[in-house]
């Protein structure tokens, strides 16, 4: 009986503060001061800007530059705050949970999820606004970064203008190839590699690893897969009637997973691979190849920080999936107070060459100097108190080149991205929501078998059933069932 | 156990037997040394060369000696002692604070005449159980509180907990006999008096023990500064260390993702730092641990005290 | 409710000494559980705040809740969690009241203090670091394990994908890295326990066991109790870390480390979704809750005195 007594009076206390917290958490409609107007008859704003990335000492004092100049050009500043990479998806979750109020936010495929943001009603729909405030945005961006972004018609996030495509290449510690004399130009599949990885195997020494990879190791297979290459739903690249399949079901997977174990077996990989989160091969300089995503003059850019030099060879033609065109991007939020200044802004810094350098280099003497019109030196302040993740700047073919960079490094990329031919599911997006049961069941089945399978540390003749059976167990089929359904329908309203 | 009674009784102090003082000697010495060695190779890694370390696996001396994980940790400059600065006073403060309210709270629920204690017993121990979650807890420090980015974000969220309000209550229980209250009221010492001068006291093993976890709390916690500071100056030591390692953690799994991020990739503090801060963030306050020690194991043995 | 004002007008002090906790509580703790109610919500945000998220969220019933049951693993994962927990629970307490007994025994202080602290160190240390350490014994090719079973002519056993060692990695390490806190809780209380006790009892030539057995051990026994009252509302709980970073998550022993904790986590991983992970914590703070209100009841039966409430 007592319990229930203090159950009733703890309800009863919740209750009252909950109405007291309500009454507090809704005066925070945006301040609005009468000042002299602004020429373009904007009334000053505060934009409050959340980015991925180490907070950087010499933020505010960049910050203090970039609002003149914004204040010049929109009469709006700026105020941003930095979560650091591993923590941006649990403050962001929580930030838009709790309905802080906010105007811009960094959002991709891979962190603070722009599918999620837009399904939960996070973000604003950019439609309009891109044509009303972003139109030079819009005209410098490849088409496809905004086609492949949408979610059911809409636009979620002003997409960062860099490469599009997306392509695996087999990288290779180039001091072996030289000393064995070997000729990468035709590796693309795991069968073009095995004569490679033997030699290697036979003649290094056995801390050598021939085949560097972690659990997260996938052969390549040519499929498109819908929610991400951990869970086997795809549809096969050059798929006509658009089927979604189980690939765990295909004759490619088969035949890769049989490869696979082969090369386990004779210890080209790591025994231990199906439990390596990572492997230190650049660092060590003890591997022969492994396999990474790369973009244009990659191999240059691997090749420094390594101190060795690092080559590669493509595994397939470079292919635009949704979350590849998805890899940065801005979005808006429903609590902005000034959604139509927000865009003015990332319009701005999306076209504007001046503000794009300062908001990812800093000021010009203190941060860098500049060698030419275009190239710049880095200054120590750069490194020590101001080092932005370029990427997730905007519009990264404004910004200047490092004298050790190719001239035409932007070219190089527009040509990446022009070359690169559309995945079949392109611009779909899953709405998880119906079959999220299901989908929660298979992730655990997943991490359960895919990555000893595909790392060849188990025998796939025994493991490759039961891992069927299990996915099937917890509803794959329903899952795949739903894919399809969403999709047909996706399709339908494409044509 | 009886055998060595007879033995027991001719060494009058109250002492076990050489035998079985050998024994559990070696038993618990041999534990606590794999408890130690760990740490021992988490020290000898911070002081190795970062490729060595890649190369060859970690040893006890280090293959290829050198300082660069320190270098790099103090090269945030005054970042780290600023860091220490945060933990030390949220700590302190922190301690403080929740030794008030845990004492307090758990001496009344140890009271047999209050009619309430049950139900304040049961208030208490519902929220070890239940909780609103993450979202819900922000909401209420930042937009009720307005807690964020100020120190009491760190101190507040964990001042009280159950758990220690009912093992401290446990220890009153024990050993704050019932009559010693009773005498004290009617000697005409007020409740608040008694409290203090006369239950207290004789309570300082179970408050150490509460001070010390209260303290480790405080010293460890990294999430409150996770949720609720990003002004640099705010930031306790291990939300520093925090950080570095969840950056580590995430660029390992979406570096590919990431597409254009070479530059992160090169820029990531490493294996050997990881060790250097955990050398930095454990030292202090395992250096402070004798200080709450010497209340719970007793310098004085029973036999020896009556010689 | 004449018996409240006169309770409040008596144990005025008492009264005054309870606010402050209870406030803390009813702010902190209380007042988000409104919260929970989203675990029966599809939830979306609205722009006028959480509350108004949370009022306009569509109720889907218990929805959220079905992934924790939707396969034949949820018997796996409650199975594990229960028997690592009883395990943990059980072991945890003789072993602690054991080493907190045997410190308090020892004849050397100084030592006692040593050992004290060194099984204090592995608590500072967090899993992952751990982990990193487990690793280098039971790697397959460099681990020191495998090292000493080749030496002496045995074949290398691939420790992360056989189960049947893992249920003793894992509670060896689980009591491994509490232990020297949970034994601190016993060393006080002995240390608070009346010298007088003992003098008496040697005086009537009682034995160190007899000691131990009738003067010790009865006064624990409150603590004791308590403790593990509580660590049974956690039973559906476990050290994440423990389970996740030990056994390097390998798939090949999920049959011996998957917990609900775990597979929570797993479930989570490409559909993070705040309605079904506060599902998730409400079923396990539901069933913990259950098993505490019953543990105590018996507990009451049969001496009142050390039941929580």
């Amino acid at each position: 009986m007592k319990v229930k007594k203090s159950l009733t009076l703890a309800l009863v206390g919740t209750m009252l503060f909950s109405g007291l917290l309500a009454g507090c958490g809704s005066n925070n409609k945006t301040k609005e001061e009468a000042t002299t107007a602004h020429p373009s008859g904007l009334k000053p704003y505060e934009l409050k800007m959340y980015l991925i990335g180490g907070p950087q000492k010499d933020l505010n004092l960049v910050l203090g530059e970039i609002n003149k100049y914004t204040k010049e050009k929109i009469n709006a500043t700026l105020d941003i705050t930095m979560f650091d990479w591993g923590d941006y998806d649990k403050k962001m979750q929580v930030i838009t949970a709790s309905g802080e109020p906010y105007d811009i936010a960094f959002t991709a495929s891979w962190t603070n999820d722009f599918r999620r943001n837009a399904a939960n009603g996070t973000f604003m729909g950019l439609n309009d606004l891109l044509d009303k405030y972003g139109k030079e945005t819009k005209a410098a961006l490849d088409p496809r970064f905004l086609e492949g972004t949408k979610i059911k018609g809409e636009i979620y996030g002003v997409p960062v203008n860099k490469e599009l495509g997306q392509q695996w290449v087999w990288r290779f510690n180039k001091k072996y190839l030289d000393k064995y004399k070997m000729d990468i130009s035709n590796v693309r599949t795991l069968e073009d590699l095995e004569p490679l990885l033997k030699t290697i195997k036979a003649s290094e020494p056995g801390n050598i690893t021939p085949l560097a990879v972690a659990k997260n190791y996938k052969p390549y297979l040519p499929f498109d897969y819908v929610l991400g290459d951990e869970l086997p739903i795809g549809v096969y690249m050059d798929s006509k009637d658009g089927k979604v399949v189980n690939v765990l079901e295909t004759p490619e997977l088969e035949q890769s997973l049989d490869t696979m174990r082969r090369f386990y077996q004779a210890g080209y990989l790591r025994p231990d691979v199906a439990t390596l989160d990572g492997i230190d091969n650049i660092k060590t300089g003890q591997w022969f190849a492994d396999r990474e995503i790369t973009q244009p003059y990659a191999d240059k850019g691997w090749s420094r920080p390594a101190g060795y030099e690092i080559v590669s060879s493509p595994m397939h033609d470079p292919y635009v999936y949704t979350q590849s065109a998805a890899g940065s991007m801005h979005g808006i939020s429903v609590t902005s107070g000034d959604p139509d200044r927000a865009m003015m802004f990332l319009n701005l810094l999306n076209t504007d060459k001046y503000l794009r350098n300062l908001i990812n280099y800093g000021i010009e003497g203190t941060h860098y100097k500049k060698i030419s019109e275009n190239v710049i030196e880095d200054l120590p302040a750069m490194k020590d108190s101001y080092a932005m993740p370029g990427f997730s700047l905007g519009n990264m073919y404004l910004t200047y080149l490092h004298a050790d960079e190719p001239a035409d490094k932007w070219d190089a990329f527009k040509k990446f991205n022009d070359s690169a031919t559309e995945a079949p599911t392109f611009g779909f997006a899953f709405d998880s929501t119906p079959v999220k049961t299901e989908v929660a069941a298979i992730n655990n089945v997943s991490k359960e078998f895919i990555p000893a399978l595909f790392t060849g540390s188990v025998d796939p003749k025994v493991y490759l059933p039961k891992a069927t059976k299990k996915f099937k167990e917890a509803g794959l089929d329903k899952v795949i069932a739903e894919v399809q359904k969403q999709f047909d329908e996706w399709k339908a309203t494409k044509k | 156990m009886r055998i060595f009674k007879p033995k027991e009784k001719e060494v009058d102090n109250n002492a076990i037997s050489s035998f079985w003082n050998v024994v559990l000697n070696i038993m618990i010495g041999l534990f606590a040394f794999t408890c130690v060695f760990p740490f021992l190779f988490v020290i000898a890694i911070s002081f190795t060369d970062e490729k060595v370390l890649a190369i060859n696996g970690f040893s006890l001396i280090p293959d290829k000696f050198s300082m660069a994980a320190y270098e790099f940790v103090f090269s945030t400059g005054d970042q780290l002692l600023r860091s220490l600065g945060v933990t030390l006073t949220v700590t302190v403060i922190g301690t403080i604070i929740s030794l008030i309210l845990i004492t307090t709270y758990a001496y009344v629920l140890s009271r047999r005449t209050f009619r309430y204690r049950n139900f304040f017993s049961f208030f208490a121990f519902f929220t070890m159980l239940f909780s609103g979650g993450m979202v819900p807890n922000y909401i209420v420090a930042t937009q009720f509180l307005h807690l964020y980015n100020t120190i009491w974000a760190l101190i507040l969220p964990i001042a009280m907990n159950a758990f220690f309000i009912l093992v401290m209550r446990t220890f009153f229980l024990t050993t704050v006999p019932d009559a010693l209250v009773e005498a004290a009221k009617i000697d005409g010492s007020g409740e608040l008096r008694t409290f203090v001068q006369i239950v207290l006291p004789i309570s300082l093993p179970g408050i150490a023990t509460i001070g010390l976890f209260c303290t480790l709390g405080y010293w460890n916690d990294w999430f409150n500064a996770l949720l609720y500071i990003d002004d640099a100056k705010l930031v306790p030591l291990q939300a520093m260390l925090m950080r570095i390692q969840n950056n580590m953690e995430f660029v390992i799994q979406n570096s590919m993702q990431m597409g254009s991020s070479f530059e992160i990739a090169a820029t990531m503090p490493k294996e050997t730092v990881r060790m250097a801060m955990v050398v930095l963030a454990t030292l202090p306050i395992a250096l402070a641990y004798p200080f709450f020690q010497k209340y719970f194991v007793q310098g004085l043995t029973v036999g020896s005290l009556k010689e | 409710m004449s018996a409240f004002f006169k309770s409040l007008k008596n144990d005025k002090a008492l009264w005054f000494m309870v606010l402050p906790g209870t406030l803390w509580f009813l702010i902190f703790c209380y007042l988000p559980m409104f919260g929970t109610i989203i675990a029966f919500k599809d939830f979306k945000i609205h722009r006028d705040g959480f509350f108004a998220s949370v009022l306009n969220s569509e109720w889907v019933g218990i929805d959220n809740f079905k992934f924790l049951f939707s396969t034949e693993d949820a018997y796996l994962i409650t199975r594990n969690t229960i028997l690592y927990n009883v395990a943990l629970i059980f072991l945890g307490l003789v072993l602690a009241v054991t080493i907190a007994i045997a410190l308090n025994e020892l004849v050397n202080k100084r030592m006692a203090k040593v050992y004290q602290t060194a099984m204090f160190m592995p608590y500072f240390l967090s899993w992952v670091i751990i982990g990193f350490f487990t690793f280098s014994f039971l790697s397959v090719d460099k681990g020191i394990l495998n090292q000493i079973i080749v030496f002496f002519g045995g074949d290398p056993v691939s420790w992360y994908a056989d189960s049947r060692f893992w249920p003793f990695i894992i509670i060896f390490m689980g009591i491994w890295k509490s232990i020297g806190y949970s034994s601190v809780v016993y060393l006080a209380a002995i240390a608070g326990i009346d010298k007088s006790y003992y003098e008496a009892a040697m005086i009537d030539g009682a034995s160190k066991w007899q000691q131990i057995k009738y003067i010790t051990l009865p006064l624990l026994k409150p603590l004791m109790i308590i403790l593990t009252i509580l660590a049974i509302g956690g039973i559906f709980r476990s050290d994440f870390g423990l389970f996740y970073q030990i056994p390097r998550d390998s798939g090949a022993i999920y049959s011996v480390t998957n917990v609900i904790d775990t597979y929570i986590y797993r479930s989570m991983s490409t559909t993070g979704n705040l309605g079904m992970s506060t599902a998730a914590g409400l079923y396990q703070s539901v069933v913990g809750f259950i098993l505490v209100m019953l543990t105590n009841y018996i507990v009451k039966k049969i001496s009142k005195e050390n039941a929580i409430f």
